[in-house]
Order: structure tokens, then sequence, then C-alpha cells
């Protein structure tokens, strides 16, 4: 309709006469602002003039215009037109801006869809796009700094490694408190670990933040929804896409090892002087080793060739490493049919020698229209992956060689196993896994506004790992000659969905409701397959049969969940807006008295923007304010924690070991065993009842906008493992009791700063600030989380009522004990109380230093994530940035006396107070000494990109080259060598090195 | 008309899902369908004795608090503060290893409950099999209870299994009505078990024997003036009954003193005439408590290497971790069997022979927990509970200085070498006397704090004649934190 106007206009308008003619032609491509994906179909015209023409399917255009000074005018329905001078260019790239009153984003939200203007929840939204170009084997890992209120925690750069995400802070004690992760509407699992899908094919992100948008998942919903969508067909030409990835990666610092071989020598013979023990290094065989005494190594004993050997272990044990993702893309269909279908491989190099994660992806989308009324399509997602080998020690000594001169590998003394590359050659270590994610559905419009969808969907998952440890590589093989194992998992769960959605609109009242039942079940099975003892080394794990003990172990979970789903959204007006949620969820994983929950919410919005007197203020585009409330809940336990179990054990009498049953099963706390199986009938999900108030704002048709939440969370009823008398004969069972608060605010903003049509520069950037409590315990008051950590003798983290969770509780210190007396007043004895010593502090004052002493020295949570991103565009070339920051985390640093700081050791002539004598034998407490703040800013991503023209190369549509960087610069005063993004506990023990990531990519359309 | 058909369709899509939420368990027996046949009564029976070479129990925890306190021996340098606490007698009452004892007691008893409460109902089985393995199980938790008394004095007193949240609280009962539970426990024991030997299960020689332990322990506690035991009143009739139940166990027919001290703690001789109870493993087990790795507490660590004892016994090295103390070592007769041949001081490591030092960092160690066909960590050594020399000295005791007392003494003396005890003696000096050669002959077996507090001699020894400091209460170990914490009706 729009376009015959436009012709009639054009007729109407037909140009006088043209000037002297210098006719130029003018070619570029029209992009969507937002995504920077080509438009087609968009009018070009030269103002003035009926020339006009259409762009292509990539956004490219051609036009003829008659002089160098007339101005072209791009149009397009839902986008703003924008005029621009020629000026005598050959090229003019445009972007156009989406017109925010005419056309809205679809935001996917659960079991349906809604304008973003429409939304009545805190939902945060990023397009596939959006994700930064680096190997990321789990995509979840991604999200990092990219949506106000969710934090992603990658504290290991190895291959596959997974991540931590937390939605507005941690809200449960002992069940899960990673969001639901559901892809393609299935409901996949706990966030963290997706490593089945391709980040190329990903449309969209949604994360649902708050009570009102994640009640529709119920007893699945309390941690947040993060929802992926997959691509899909459009009707249209066939559009086919290559895009790749070449990535080499790098250590990101210089490790704090040991490199100099005489620095060992003198640190270890003072730390064994120090402790009393007689010294290695002065030229003696012990324990069959040669230890080179400090002259001979450093060249002065005349007697003795200077030492020939001083290994830099990090030279051999990590390496530039080289990464590659491939992904070929097929898009198109007709008014009937739509399809996607793509195809990835992935290969990631750690930066470990013999450490490879390779990924093999295949991904089908289809949608066929059976009657007009009637459509059914089917959505595929399989997945084949594979590791090899993790991560080795650099932190060995530089004295002695890799290999003996016979080629064997060289032990320090006749127990020691700890040789890296030895453990890379020799020992199998990989996993295989195989995914496929599979939905066929039918949907039915019974009327206009009525339309019933029902789909089954399986999910099927399979791994394998495989490890091997020959007789005289590892400590295990040794103790037993060889030990191999074949680890099993085969997971499938089903899923059947059938709702009604209805969409009808009154006058001035509209109404859109979804209302259905699902129901899904949960299978896994694992066996695992262990032999012990083998001839030799020869067959590796690939015959366990052959072993001299072989131990087998098989489980089975299964659980249900039937579930009622209802959804109302009511809009007046088009100006109030009230969302009413609820969703019933029957989980057989509960107690038998409360098998079923109910999971209401209900939200208010109010569009400031369209009433009356706002619309007086031309500069607000929207003013949106929203208030939600409801219930959520976490069921992240596993089956059959409710029954009466009985135990099995053996016992060897009779002449063989006999099987028994009886009261009791265990678990590890760590490596503690716990008794369990009392049973609880009584057992129950956790409730958090949220409270959210948002503000949505926008200027200048949304060319400035930001978005302020506030919430309040309280998740009562936590399922918790709590000891029990242990005169019982239990140890531990679970429980409903105890409350945890979080309270925050998110704050996400973003700006065009520049809008003109030779650049484009826009700002954007997020805060989240998150507070977490520990209201109750049942009647506790403190508990531990985590078993005995060796090194100290005690565990660190600790729940305590009115603390965040997982603080450090520990001993306080001051310096380092200066002399005898000062050892003698502090109130410490014996070793601990000589000169060099840490002076830990007798806080109570009653004269000597023991557990009572002890409090809480530091708190692992964030006071606050924020990220900045940037992009700038012109000419076809594109540069854009994002930075990352945590600030105000504690962090105990395990390593904080690394070798560097070993070399600035206490003695008596350098009686310092930041670090210790050194010591072999030292006893350490957890203390406030290791405590090191965990700030950091870090230059996530630079990415420089160029676009083509589009038909540079006949019938290439697309062309982009780009360049991305990845992790290239933190800004900390933390631990130097080490990275400060560490585990949710706070605790760093020198994990896999994060990549320092170059990448070169290009992206092809035809 | 056509909606309403097809709304009715959609419906009956909707509603054809769903199963029951009824929970079906997998890979686990529960209460319910268990306890039905003989071979779950057998089965009810061997996860009662399961509990009992747990690595928390006989397998290492138990040696570890019985043995640290007493001047049998000390730890190396690096080892933990909770062992520490034993080593030093100062031990919390949130000492870890203090806890596990008293956790695993008290799985003990509770699956000893389970035995005692559900198999009597099992009808569809052999009256005689029934008896047999219900009066285990009486052994069972009067051995457990025996432990707990001992180490914790008043205590809760369970004899019914928890099967349910609102019954894991229980009041302590007092030290009076915990001997009272356990002698008539063995009693039951002594009349419903056999006399059959069964490897790694008590019979009713083991109950006689423990029973003498029993009394043995009240009566000279009484006599001695150990705090705690004011309760008993007739001192010498228990030692009469102790008498009676020695003798028993001591003239049953296939028990008696082996000639060869070596042969007892011989794994390939498990079944020798002085096992009257051991707790029993395997190195062909799958985990440990199937397994002990108990030998290697007390091996030292030689290089890392494999090296032989002098009689060409390979043994290798091990955790270093229990170091024997001078003060057991040095009050050995330097002619001591129980010295030269079972706390070596010999080792060849390669062709060159060591002497380990009594005061060095790889010491004399015993010989007792030791298994030379160790396959990786994984060892054999049984845990003794109960041996004829045990009992053999229990009977001395209970005779005191009669002809019978000093011919039951002066067995063990003799076999070990040594001449007879001092003739003449009073009968506190002669109890004395058998006290002093139950240290030599019993050391690392989990009986010298036990013998130290029932005859009040905790002072006395470990501070007046070894110069130890004892903090807290010498004779009972605090009941742990987590229990007084947790237990509302304590």
């Amino acid at each position: 309709m729009r376009q015959k106007i436009l012709l009639l206009w054009l007729c109407a308008v037909l140009a006088p006469t043209l000037s002297w003619a210098q006719a130029l032609t003018v070619r570029g491509v029209v992009r969507d602002g937002a995504s920077g994906d080509g438009l087609p179909g968009v009018t070009v015209l030269v103002k003035g003039t009926t020339t006009g023409t259409s762009s292509q399917a990539d956004g490219s255009y051609s036009i003829t215009v008659p002089s160098p000074d007339a101005m072209l005018t791009f149009s397009f329905i839902g986008y703003q037109s924008w005029e621009t001078p020629v000026n005598g260019k050959t090229t003019i790239d445009g972007n156009l801006k989406v017109d925010s009153k005419s056309l809205e984003e679809v935001v996917v939200v659960g079991y349906g869809s809604v304008a973003k203007s429409d939304l009545t929840g805190s939902v945060g939204t990023l397009k596939g796009s959006e994700l930064n170009k680096t190997p990321a084997s789990s995509v979840d890992q991604l999200l990092q700094g990219k949506v106000a209120g969710v934090q992603v925690i990658v504290p290991s750069g190895e291959p596959g490694a997974g991540a931590t995400i937390r939605i507005r802070g941690s809200s449960s004690i002992n069940g899960s408190n990673s969001p639901l992760l559901v892809v393609d509407g299935f409901p996949w699992g706990d966030a963290g670990n997706l490593k089945q899908i391709n980040p190329d094919d990903i449309a969209s992100i949604e994360v649902l933040k708050d009570a009102s948008s994640a009640a529709i998942y119920g007893s699945r919903g309390a941690n947040g929804v993060i929802l992926v969508t997959t691509k899909k067909g459009k009707a249209g030409k066939t559009s086919i896409t290559l895009s790749t990835l070449n990535t080499i990666s790098t250590l990101p610092s210089k490790l704090d090892v040991w490199s100099d071989p005489v620095d060992v020598a003198i640190i270890d013979n003072e730390a064994r002087g120090n402790a009393g023990l007689p010294l290695l290094y002065t030229g003696q065989t012990y324990l069959g080793t040669y230890y080179p005494s400090v002259a001979e190594l450093k060249g002065t004993d005349p007697s003795k060739p200077k030492w020939p050997y001083r290994t830099y272990w990090p030279d051999l044990v990590y390496r530039n490493a080289f990464s590659q993702t491939h992904t070929l893309t097929a898009n198109g269909g007709n008014e009937r049919t739509k399809f996607s279908v793509s195809g990835n491989y992935y290969r990631e190099e750690g930066l470990n020698i013999g450490n490879v994660y390779n990924r093999y992806n295949g991904r089908l989308n289809l949608d066929q229209k059976l009657f007009d009324n009637l459509s059914a399509g089917v959505n595929l997602i399989m997945t084949h992956t594979q590791r090899v080998g993790g991560g080795l020690s650099a932190d060995r000594n530089p004295v002695f060689p890799v290999y003996n001169p016979d080629g064997t590998y060289f032990q320090i003394g006749p127990r020691d196993f700890g040789n890296p590359i030895a453990y890379q050659k020799e020992v199998t270590n990989t996993s295989k896994g195989f995914d496929v994610l599979g939905t066929l559905y039918v949907s039915w419009d019974l009327t206009k506004w009525l339309n019933f969808r029902t789909q089954i969907s399986d999910k099927f998952g399979n791994a394998v790992d495989d490890n091997y440890q020959p007789r005289n590589i590892t400590n295990t093989g040794y103790l037993y000659n060889g030990f191999g194992t074949i680890n099993n998992y085969n997971g499938n769960e089903i899923l059947n969905e059938n709702y009604f959605t209805f969409n009808k609109s009154v006058g001035i009242h509209s109404f859109n409701a979804v209302a259905g039942y699902t129901t899904q079940t949960f299978n896994s099975r694992t066996s695992y397959l262990e032999g012990r003892g083998f001839i030799n080394d020869v067959l590796a794990n690939q015959n366990l049969g052959t072993a001299k003990t072989q131990y087998t172990t098989n489980g089975l979970s299964k659980s249900l969940l039937n579930s009622y789903i209802g959804r109302l959204n009511y809009s007046l007006l088009e100006r109030y807006l009230f969302t009413f949620t609820g969703r019933a969820d029957g989980s057989s994983k509960f107690g038998a008295n409360n098998k079923w929950a109910f999971f209401p919410s209900a939200a208010v919005a109010w569009k400031l923007q369209e009433e009356a007197f706002m619309k007086d203020i031309p500069t607000i585009s929207e003013a949106k304010v929203r208030l939600s409330y409801g219930l959520t809940g976490n069921q992240g336990i596993s089956p059959y924690q409710t029954l009466d179990r009985l135990g099995s054990a053996r016992y060897y009498t009779g002449g063989d070991f006999q099987t028994g049953f009886g009261p009791g099963t265990f678990g590890y706390d760590g490596y503690n065993k716990i008794w369990e199986g009392v049973p609880n009938p009584d057992l129950k999900w956790e409730t958090t009842s949220q409270l959210d108030a948002g503000l949505d704002l926008g200027f200048l048709d949304q060319r400035f906008t930001a978005s302020v939440d506030v919430y309040y969370k309280r998740t009562r009823d936590l399922l918790r493992q709590t000891y029990i008398t242990p005169s019982s004969g239990y140890d531990r069972v679970w429980v409903n009791d105890g409350v945890i608060e979080n309270k925050g605010i998110e704050l996400g903003m973003s700006a065009e700063v520049l809008r003109t049509p030779v650049v484009q520069w826009t700002v954007g950037g997020n805060l989240t600030v998150n507070r977490n409590k520990l209201i109750s315990m049942g009647t506790d008051q403190f508990v531990w989380n985590g078993a005995n950590i060796e090194m100290l003798r005690a565990p660190l983290n600790a729940y305590i009522v009115g603390q965040p969770i997982n603080v450090f509780y520990g001993y306080k210190t001051n310096g380092v004990i200066q002399s005898t007396a000062e050892g003698a007043a502090t109130g410490l004895t014996g070793d601990m109380a000589k000169p060099g010593e840490l002076k830990y502090v007798d806080l109570n004052g009653d004269g000597k230093v023991d557990d009572n002493d002890r409090t809480i020295i530091g708190n692992p949570n964030p006071k606050f994530l924020y990220s900045f991103n940037t992009t700038l565009r012109a000419k076809g070339f594109d540069l854009s940035a994002q930075l990352y920051g945590v600030q105000g985390n504690d962090v105990f640093d395990f390593r904080k006396f690394s070798p560097s700081r070993q070399l600035q050791r206490w003695t008596p002539d350098n009686p310092t107070n930041d670090f210790p004598s050194v010591n072999s034998n030292r006893a350490y407490y957890g203390s406030d000494w290791f405590v090191t703040d965990g700030s950091f800013l870090r230059v996530q991503n630079l990415t420089l990109g160029y676009n083509f023209k589009s038909n540079l190369i006949k019938h290439v549509e697309t062309l982009r080259i780009y360049f991305s960087g990845n992790n290239l610069y933190t800004f900390t005063k933390f631990h130097k060598g080490f990275d400060p993004e560490v585990p949710a506990n706070g605790q760093q023990y020198g994990s896999y090195p994060r990549p320092r990531a170059f990448s070169l990519g290009l992206n092809i359309g035809i | 008309m056509k909606l309403l058909q097809q709304l009715g369709l959609a419906g009956a899509l909707l509603l054809s899902a769903g199963c029951s939420l009824q929970e079906d368990p997998y890979g686990f027996v529960s209460q319910g369908n268990f306890y039905k046949t003989e071979a779950d009564a057998n089965a009810a029976l061997i996860y009662a004795y399961a509990i009992l070479p747990e690595i928390e129990y006989y397998s290492r925890g138990f040696i570890t608090v019985t043995e640290l306190p007493t001047e049998n021996i000390t730890l190396k340098p690096d080892a933990g503060a909770g062992n520490f606490e034993f080593d030093k007698l100062a031990v919390r009452a949130d000492n870890v290893d203090l806890t596990t004892t008293w956790r695993y007691a008290y799985i003990g008893v509770n699956r000893a409950n389970a035995v005692i409460a559900n198999v009597p109902g099992i009808s569809n089985m052999s009256e005689t099999n029934r008896n047999q393995l219900v009066g285990e199980a009486y052994f069972l938790r009067a051995l457990h209870y025996f432990n707990i008394v001992r180490l914790f004095g008043s205590a809760p007193l369970r004899t019914a299994p928890v099967t349910s949240l609102g019954q894991t609280d229980a009041a302590k009962a007092s030290i009076q009505d915990i001997y009272n539970l356990i002698t008539s426990d063995l009693k039951q024991s002594i009349a419903l078990t056999d006399l059959t030997r069964r490897d790694g299960r008590a019979n009713r020689v083991a109950a006689w024997g423990l029973l003498a332990k029993v009394d043995a322990t009240l009566a000279s506690a009484k006599l001695t003036g150990t705090p705690g035991y004011d309760f008993v009143t007739d001192a010498a009739s228990l030692y009469a009954e102790a008498k009676t139940m020695a003798n028993s166990a001591l003239t049953a027919t296939g028990y008696g003193l082996d000639a060869n001290l070596k042969d007892i703690f011989d794994v390939t001789k498990k079944a020798g005439p002085e096992h009257i109870f051991d707790v029993t493993v395997d190195r062909t087990g799958l985990s440990e408590g199937n397994y002990s790795k108990l030998p290697l507490m007390f091996i030292p660590y030689i290089d890392g290497a494999t090296f032989t004892l002098s009689d060409g016994t390979s043994v290798k090295s091990g955790y270093n971790h229990f170091l024997t103390e001078g003060a057991l070592y040095n009050s050995f007769d330097p002619a001591d069997k129980r010295k030269i041949d079972l706390i070596p001081n010999t080792v060849k490591v390669g062709t060159a022979t060591r002497t380990l030092g009594i005061t060095d960092y790889s010491r004399p160690f015993t010989r007792k927990y030791l298994d030379p066909q160790q396959v990786g960590e994984q060892t054999s050594a049984n845990t003794p509970v109960l041996r004829y020399s045990d009992v053999l000295l229990l009977y001395a005791e209970a005779c005191g200085p009669t002809a019978d007392g000093y011919t039951a003494i002066n067995r063990i003396r003799s076999r070990a070498g040594i001449a007879p005890l001092t003739p003449g003696l009073s009968a506190t000096a002669f109890r004395d006397a058998v006290i002093q050669e139950r240290s030599w002959e019993l050391c690392f077996e989990a009986n010298r704090l036990f013998d130290l507090r029932r005859t009040h001699k905790m002072e006395e020894i470990l501070v007046r004649q070894y110069g130890k400091t004892i903090t807290g209460d010498a004779y009972y170990f605090p009941i742990p934190t987590r229990e007084v914490d947790l237990n509302a009706l304590l």
C-alpha cells in the first residue's frame, strides 16, 4: 500500500528538467543499525527525482545519480529514513535505525514472545551477533559482561571448561544456584556448560530475571532463566553464509615459577634448615638423586663442571595454541516452507601441550505449512564433542632435566610422579560426548485468535571418559601396576508440551494468554568400569577385563516433572499493561507430603510516553515504569533424597567378601564419608519471592536509552543438608530451613553518541550491584561450606547468619614475628612463635592463639560488576571494544608465597613484614595473610572489522573480515602472574590460564 | 461447533499425558523390601560387621585415638593438628578424629540394633542361624558401647534402630546403665551363639573373652578409684566372674598361645590359635575398609624404597606417620622377643644395612601390622580386637597373685623369652605387674589407654613417669561438640 502511495507521489513530483548531467554510480550496503545485518528491500531515491532502486537481499544497492552533489534518501518500513549528500562519493554505506514508534523488537519469553515495549517483567536481551568472537567451548561464558544482573565466572581457560552463572546473586546453600537454561523452548538444565550449541547459530539470548518473567518456569525459575533461540529460516532468497575464525592463543602473562636453579637450591636449603631438616643441595646423593651444591650450580666450584641443567618448564608445558571454527549456514524458504540449516567444526587447542577440544555440530530448523491453519516443524541439534588431555603444572624444579640420559623420565626421588611431560605423553585422558536435541511440533490456528501447539522433544546425551595411568608415570599407576577406567553416562529426557495461545483485542482492551500442560521425564544411567593391575601398559584401558582386579558400579536416576502453565497479558489503552503468570509443578523428587507446588506472579507496567501529557515532550521516546512480584522455586536436588535408603557394604569373612545391607548410605563431603539415609517425607522445593521495580527510559527516538531495575529477593525453605545428632548413627539429612536474601540494582545504558551517515559511534554499559545475606539456617549460626583444605587443616568458606554466603573464616595476622620476645608476646607457642613466622593475632586476648581467635577475614562476593562497550563505524570499517570489571571481591590466594615472593622472604637481614621466612615444615592457618583484593578491569574484547562492497567478487553479497583480540589486558593489583578471576568461593590455586587470544575472522555470504 | 470439536480434541491431547509422581527406588533397597529372608538376615549382620574395618574405625581412627595418648607412639612432625591433640593429651571437643570415633561407634550401634530389631521377626529361616546372627549382633552392640563408655563415659544409650527424624535425639545414660546393657548383651550373646570359629566374626568364645574384659574393667576401676566407677558395688565378684569367663574362653577347643610371636601377626596365618576376634580385611578389596592401610601408618619411609627386615621379609616404604616412642621401646627387657622380633630396628636398603634409632625420623616400628604381599597400598593386615594372650592376662589379673595367676602371666613371659615374674607379690603389685605385662604384650593394639584409665594410672604413668602433660579430663574424652550442639536431649 505504502509502495503504491510512494509511486503516486513519485509520479506527481516528476522532476522538471535535469541540469547537465555528470552521472555517477553510487554503491553501498544498507544495514540494520543495531545488528549490522544487511537490509533487503530498502528504497533508495535520489532526492527530488524519480530515480530510485531497492537494496538486494544482503542490503547492497547500486544507483546512478545525476550529479555528485545530489542527495540520497533511504527509507524502509519500520526504520527511520535517512538522507545523505553524495558529495562525489561512489560508495555510501548506510545504517538504518529502527523506528521505535512503528516497529517493536520481539522478545522471546517462556512459551511465547512479546514486543519489547510491552514487557512488564525484567528481561535482558542479547542478539547472537553481539557475542564476542573468540573460541568458547561453552556458549554461556560469552554472556560475561553483556547483561546487567548476570554474573558469569570463567575461572579456567581450559578448553571445554564451563562457567559459573548467577542471576541476581546466590539464593541456595546446597541446592543449585545456576539459572535454568532453555534452548529453543526445551528446558536444558543448569546454565554454565552449554557446549552443544554453536554460537554462530544463536539468533538471540533472553535472560528472565524477575519473578514475573521467570514464574512460567515455576520450580526451576528461582535462579532466573536464560533462553537461547537458534536461527530460523525466512521466506525469500536462499542465503548461504560461511563464517570462519582462526585464533592464536598465548599465555596472558609470565608465570611466577622457578627459573633459576641457584634460587631453588638456596631457598630449599634455607627452608629445610629452618625446619631442622638436613640440607639437600650440598653435592650429595639422597634418595637416589644427586643434589648439586649451590656453588656447583653457580659454576663457582672449581672441582665440578657447571651444572648442565636449567629446565624452564613453562616453555615445555605451554605453547601458542591454534584454534579454529568454521560454520556453514543456509537460510531461506517460501511462504509455506522455511528452513535454517548449519554445520560447524570447532577445534580449540589448549595452552597446555596435548590438550585439544573438538566439536562437530549440525542443526536444522524446518517449518512447513501443511494447511493454511496448520503447520508442523522440526528442530534438531546434534553435537559431537571430544576432549583430549588437560591441565599440566609448570611448577617443577628447574634443577633437574626432563629425561634421563637413557630416555626415561627423570624422577626426583623414587616416588616422584610430578613430571608433566611424562604425564602428558603417557597418560590416557580423553572424553567424548554425543548430544541430540530434537523437537517435533504441530501448531494449529483454531481461529484467528486461538492457537494450539503441541510438541514432543527428546534430549539425548551420551558421554564416555577414558583414563589410563601407566605404572611408572603416576602415583596411582604405580600403586596398582597400571590403573584404567571407563566412565559411561547416558541421559535421556522426554518433554511433551501442549498449550493454547489466545490473542485478541476488543476496543481498548487487548489480551494475550497462554495455558497448557507439560510433562518431562529425566532418566540417566551411569556405569563406571575400573581395572587395577595390568601385565603391561600396552593396551592402556582398552581391555579392562585383563586387569587383575576389576571393579564396576552403575546407577540410574529417574524423575518426573508434571506442570500446568498459564499466563495472561492484558493491555488497556496500549499503555497500562498487566501480566499474571502461574505454574503448578509436581515433582517426583520431593517428599510424599509435598509433591505439588504453585508459583504465581503478577506484574504491572505503565507506558507513560503514551499519555497525552508526555506526548508534549517529544525528546522522551520511552518512559515505562514496571513493578512485579511473584514466587519462583528451586528443586535442585537429586532424586531419592526423601526416601529411606539402606546402604550396602562388603566384609571379608568365610574366605571371601560378603555383601551386607543395612541402615545408612554414604556420600563424601570432600574426603570424609558422610552417612545419610533417614527419610524426610516433608522435603520440598525452595521458594523465592521477588519484588522488582524498573524504569525504562528512551530519548530522541531511542538514541539514548537507560534501564534501571531495583529488586529484593527472599528465598525461604532453603534446601539444606544439615548435620543431625551423630549418635543417631546418621550424619546428615536434607531439610528445608533457612532464609537468604539478595537485593540489588541493575543499570543498563546505551547512547548513539554520533549518528551521522559517515560515522556512527555508540557507547553502552551496564552495572550490577547485588548484596547477599544469609538470614537464617534453622538452628545453625555457622556452617562450613566444604571439607577440610589440606594445607590449612580446616575448611575456609563459611555460611554465617547475618553475613554474605561463602565468607572466609580464619585468623588475623599482623605481619611477621621479628624477634623471639615478640613471638613470645603473641600467644603463639613452639615453632609458630619463632622469628620469621606469621604473627597470628590473639583476637580475644586470652593469651593464646587458638580456634577461638578466628573471625571473618574476607568476602569473595564482589561489591559490583560493570562493563563498557563501544562501537565506531565508518566507511565500511567498524571498531568495537568491550571492558569487563569486577570490584571489591576478596580472593584467598593459596599461591601467595610464589617463587618470586619466596625470594623476598623474611630473614634476620631482611626483617620484612610482608612475607615469612621459608620453612619446609610450616603449618599454615587460614589467615588474612592470604586474602588479596581480587578487583580487576579487563580489556575483554577489541574487534576491528571491514565490510567489503557487495558483489566485489561475483555472487558474493557480503564479505566481512575482522580481527578480534580477547583478554588483551587486565588492570588489577592482584598477584602478578595469576588471574584474578577465580571460582565463586574465592579460592585461587592457580588454575588453567585464561588465554590471550588473537583471532582473524571471515564471513562470506552469497 | 467445529471450534468446540477442535477444542475438545486439543484438550484430550493435553490431558493424555501425565504419570504418577510416586518415586520408585532404583539401585538401593529400603526398609519396606528388606529383612524378609534368611539371606537378608545374613546380609544385615554382614553390614553390622562392615563398619568395623572402615578407615575411621579399626583400620585407623580407633588406633589413632587410643594409641597416640599413651607412651606407645608419637607422630611425625608434620602430622595434622587434630592428631597432635591426642599425642599431647589435650583433646578438644571439636576434634575431628574424636568426632569420627564417636560417630562410627554409634553407626555400629545402629547397624547392630537393626539386626536385633528386625532379624528375630524373620520366621522363614532356621532358628539356629537366627540365634547365631542375633547373638553376634548383641556382641557387636556390646563392643561399640564398651568403646563408647571407655572413651567418653556417660553417653546416649540407644537400643532400637533410628528410622525417622523424630528419633535422632536421645538423652545421656549413666555409665552404670551403659555397663548394664553391655553385660546383658554379652550374656545374651553367650546364650545365643555357638563355638564355631568364623574368620572376622564373633562366637561364644569372643563373648566370653569380652565379658571377662568388661568385668575386669569394672573391678579394677572400682579397686583403684578410677573416676566414674563408684557405682560398682562388688569388685571381688566381678573379678570372679571375669576369671570364669576368661577360663571358659581359654579352655575352648582350638584356641591357645601361638609358640611363635611372629606367626600371630603373619597375614598368611590368620586362623592361628591366638585369634579370638579380629576385624578382617583383605588386600583384594576394592576400597579402603575392605583392605587396610593401617600398616603404612607405622612403616617408616626409607628412600621411598622397598627394604628388607633381618628375616628377609620385604617391606615397602610407608607413611612414617606413627612413630614408636622411646618410653615404650626402652621399657622392654633387652631380651624381650616382643621388642627384638616384633619391633625391628635393622633394615637392609639395597645392600646397605641401616639401624633405625628410637629418636630418628624413621624409627624401629611394629610388625604387628605388616603385609609383605601388600598390593599397592592395600594390605590384608587385620586389626586384632581380642587375642588369646589378652584374655590370658585378664585371667591372671582376675586370679590375682595365686598359683593360677602366676602360671598365666609366666606363660606370656616365657614365650617372650624373659624371666618369670617375681614370686610373692601383693595383690596390688601383682596386678600392676599384669598391667605392665599387658603394655608389652598388647602395645599398638588399642589396649594401653584403657588399661591406664581403668587402673587410675593416667597421671602416675604418663605424667609422673613419662613427663607428659594432660589437659582436660584424663579419664574421659569430651563428648564431641557436634553431638552437644545438635542433641536437644543431651
